[in-house]
């Protein structure tokens, strides 16, 4: 009963590694079916746990890699008999143990597994036991105990909280520890004091023992790190990343971060994309209507309709890509990137001096070509916010209405040109909300030609921006604001 | 659910073996789905390309278990006034009329305001009770007598706020009306519900929760030629093998929408029709429209038909 409990929560805990979204219900799901098909049964096992757990083609897919590798693995865990092909290295071990003659004690009997028994017939003259405790378990006990002695240490030091491949060795050593290393090792040093040949003879071959035993704990943590570690030590990096100053993240980081960005994105969007609007036509809601009357003696004529509208926010970006700023940009283009393909009504624009639409690039091309033709086309060059605003005025202002929402990503450093700030108030006049940007600190907001005092009055809001943390947090509220 | 349920669907075999006396084909998978679905007193999600059975499956489980199957057909703007339960508004209405002229009597003797309303309030309403009740296909399902099979057939063509009516009927097998109260089916009488999907849109993770999840793909050769058997006796072994065979060749190709088993099935039939024994190019060639749907598929694959049906031929 228990132990159907803690194997499903490992096992869920090695399927949320892999990516699969496992509720706690779901794992609920999982016991009863698993009380239900019962564990002798492994296909039928299989199929009926896929279908509590994993709820698309690819988490499928995903599924049945996780139990294959889970439940091999366990076998040899929960039974002692490895019939089920377990994969613990045990092969090895157990050729180790039988080619290696082991100096047993025919006298003392009683307590000795089979295949001790076994070797004393080869060196049935050698006096010496071992008396530590590992020393007896890898000499005298079969391998499935030392198996599952190894996993129980392995439990108390926790081996499955293990989180980045480094700490490999490190949980090898505590496992070993935990198994008595320490008594195996007083016990060799002894009896290479002692001098006697029996006694060199057993410390050579419990150091052999331990050797081998080490490998094969080795191998075990490595596979434990395999099922728990790999994702867990991505969700770190993840978390650390986001908070990273987007200008000090590398081309390595790249793909991670877009994939948070692509996560971050399809978050907001599920979350703010749900509104509707009641519209004044289409069909009569006559339940509303009804219930609605009947304060008015059951006369209908406050009538309530049907259809609804999705109103999703419109959103226009203007991203400076010169070169100053051009470390953030990327992210933000990035970020609309991702932003566009969940919301179909974003359109984004780029400029160093002239301003240029690139919606359009973004739907035909792949992210990195977008940003690459992007950058090639209206990156790197000298700033001019003045030009910039003069050509939104000329040709996509008319575009802008009240539900419209303008973000606009940059340091605000015009060269010491004219800012023309009055345009920007003209499109805050027109536009529901302008946001700027800046990926700079508060603090250098005026400094040198920096004309952000300028342009701030005419912006309904203004954010610093330098890490992803930031951007999600402003483009939430920007969909919640739109409202 | 009784005794014969229970037996019927003791364990995978036994399922497999019923199905297949119906006319319906299975593998392992469905075949725990449904008894899972049973034992575990779980809806089942039903995903997998169109034409593959998802419909099928759950009206072959009613009529296996000798249920009748309600079915709810999503659409979009699909709402709880067609899927739960509505009032019957002309009658209520009337009621109102009937309640205005009997007013007087109810009120009789009734001195001073506070009194006609005390008398009022002990009045019994049913403007909103059982009697005005229409129950939809959902409430429906729950007040079946003898438990039944519910189907809600493609639920991705339904609106978010749709899906979120059916949460509280997928796990609790209960419904809230506020008029009235919650509404539970009985104990041990509970609907097997099927919920199918076509992928147009991602099912929330809410819905999926509650749900076991089954995925049916394109059925194997093996599999899918036992389909054909079934459902078209009169096919011989030899026509089977190519068609079955060519039909696997046709899901290989790039093509706007790949065949399904149930294409499979009438192209048996038509060929059957036309008194074929075997398949040839030519007769591929005439009778493409059956399974291709696309103007644009069919060019393409009467580009290489003779290599396809080459390869077809061969591999069966």
């Amino acid at each position: 009963m228990s132990e159907i409990k803690s194997t499903v929560v490992e096992f869920v805990k090695v399927l949320r590694n892999a990516d699969i979204k496992v509720s706690p219900a779901e794992t609920l799901d999982a016991m009863d079916t698993m009380h239900l098909v019962g564990l002798k049964n492994r296909a039928f096992l299989k199929t009926s746990l896929s279908m509590a757990l994993s709820k698309t083609p690819e988490e499928k897919e995903s599924f049945f890699q996780c139990f294959e590798n889970f439940f091999s693995f366990k076998d040899s865990e929960t039974k002692d008999e490895p019939e089920s092909g377990d994969d613990f290295s045990s092969e090895e071990y157990s050729n180790e143990k039988t080619s290696e003659p082991s100096p047993g004690n025919g006298g003392n009997g009683g307590q000795e597994s089979r295949d001790s028994a076994e070797l004393d017939e080869t060196e049935g003259e050698s006096s010496l036991q071992p008396t530590s405790r590992l020393g007896k378990l890898l000499l005298l006990g079969s391998r499935s105990e030392v198996m599952i002695e190894t996993i129980e240490a392995g439990r108390t030091v926790k081996v499955n909280q293990i989180i980045v491949f480094t700490q490999k060795g490190l949980y090898t050593r505590k496992i070993m520890d935990e198994m008595g290393l320490k008594g195996l090792q007083d016990e060799v040093k002894e009896l290479k004091n002692d001098g006697s040949t029996d006694g060199r003879n057993l410390a050579r071959k419990l150091e052999k023992s331990k050797e081998t035993l080490r490998e094969q704990v080795r191998d075990y943590v490595e596979k434990q790190f395999l099922l728990h570690a790999d994702e867990t030590g991505k969700e770190l990096r993840e978390e650390l990343l986001k908070k990273v100053k987007l200008s000090n993240l590398e081309k390595r980081n790249f793909k991670d971060v877009q994939e948070i960005v692509i996560k971050m994105a399809k978050k907001l969007v599920s979350i703010h994309s749900k509104r509707r609007k009641v519209f004044k036509r289409g069909q009569l809601d006559i339940r509303k209507t009804l219930r609605n009357n009947m304060q008015f003696d059951g006369m209908l004529f406050d009538l309530k309709w049907k259809s609804k509208k999705v109103d999703r926010p419109k959103v226009m970006c203007i991203c400076d890509v010169s070169g100053s700023v051009s470390n953030y940009s990327r992210f933000l283009l990035m970020f609309l990137y991702s932003l566009a393909e969940v919301i179909p009504k974003v359109r984004s624009f780029a400029f160093s001096s002239d301003l240029g639409e690139v919606t359009a690039l973004f739907e035909k091309n792949s992210l990195e070509d977008a940003m690459a033709k992007t950058m090639r086309d209206y990156g790197n060059g000298s700033t001019d916010y003045g030009q910039m605003l003069e050509d939104f005025k000329s040709s996509i202002l008319k575009d802008v209405n009240g539900r419209t929402t303008i973000i606009i990503l940059g340091d605000a450093r015009n060269n010491y040109g004219n800012p023309k700030s009055e345009i920007l108030r003209e499109i805050y006049e027109r536009a529901q909300r302008v946001i700027w940007l800046n990926p700079e600190s508060r603090s250098s907001w005026g400094v040198g030609d920096a004309e952000m005092p300028k342009y701030s009055p005419s912006c309904h809001q203004t954010e610093v921006c330098n890490s992803l943390t930031h951007l999600e947090r402003v483009v939430s509220n920007l969909l919640k604001y739109a409202r | 659910m009784t005794i014969k349920h229970q037996e019927r669907l003791k364990d995978i075999q036994t399922i497999k073996s019923q199905f297949e006396s119906l006319n319906y084909i299975c593998s392992e998978e469905i075949a725990t789905a449904v008894y899972l679905a049973y034992h575990l007193e779980k809806p089942v999600l039903i995903e997998g390309p169109p034409g593959v059975g998802k419909t099928e499956l759950a009206k072959t489980t009613a009529d296996m278990l000798g249920l009748s199957c309600i079915r709810l057909q999503c659409y979009e703007g699909l709402d709880e006034s067609k899927a739960i339960y509505e009032w019957k508004y002309g009658k209520q209405l009337l009621y109102t009329q009937v309640l205005k002229e009997t007013l007087g009597e109810v009120l009789q003797g009734a001195k001073g305001l506070s009194e006609s309303v005390k008398k009022l309030q002990s009045f019994g309403d049913i403007f909103f009770s059982e009697e005005f009740l229409e129950p939809r296909p959902l409430l429906k399902a729950l007040k079946e007598k003898d438990s039944c099979v519910l189907l809600i057939d493609e639920v991705d063509k339904s609106d978010h706020e749709f899906e979120s009516l059916l949460l509280e009927i997928l796990s609790d097998f209960q419904l809230s009306i506020p008029e009235i109260g919650t509404v539970k089916a009985k104990k041990d009488k509970k609907p097997i519900v099927f919920l199918t999907s076509n992928n147009t849109r991602e099912i929330s993770d809410a819905l999926k929760r509650r749900c076991l999840h089954l995925y049916i793909p394109f059925p194997e050769a093996h599999l899918e030629r036992q389909i054909v058997q079934a459902r078209v006796p009169k096919i011989s072994d030899q026509l089977n093998k190519q068609l079955v065979s060519f039909i696997q060749e046709l899901r290989e190709m790039d093509l706007k929408k790949v065949p399904a088993i149930s294409e499979t099935i009438d192209w048996a039939k038509t060929l059957i029709l036309l008194h074929s024994e075997t398949l040839d190019a030519e007769l591929v060639r005439q009778t493409l429209n059956v399974i291709l749907k696309f103007q644009e598929d069919i060019e393409t694959v009467s580009g290489e038909l003779a290599s396809v049906v080459g390869r077809a031929l061969k591999n069966q």
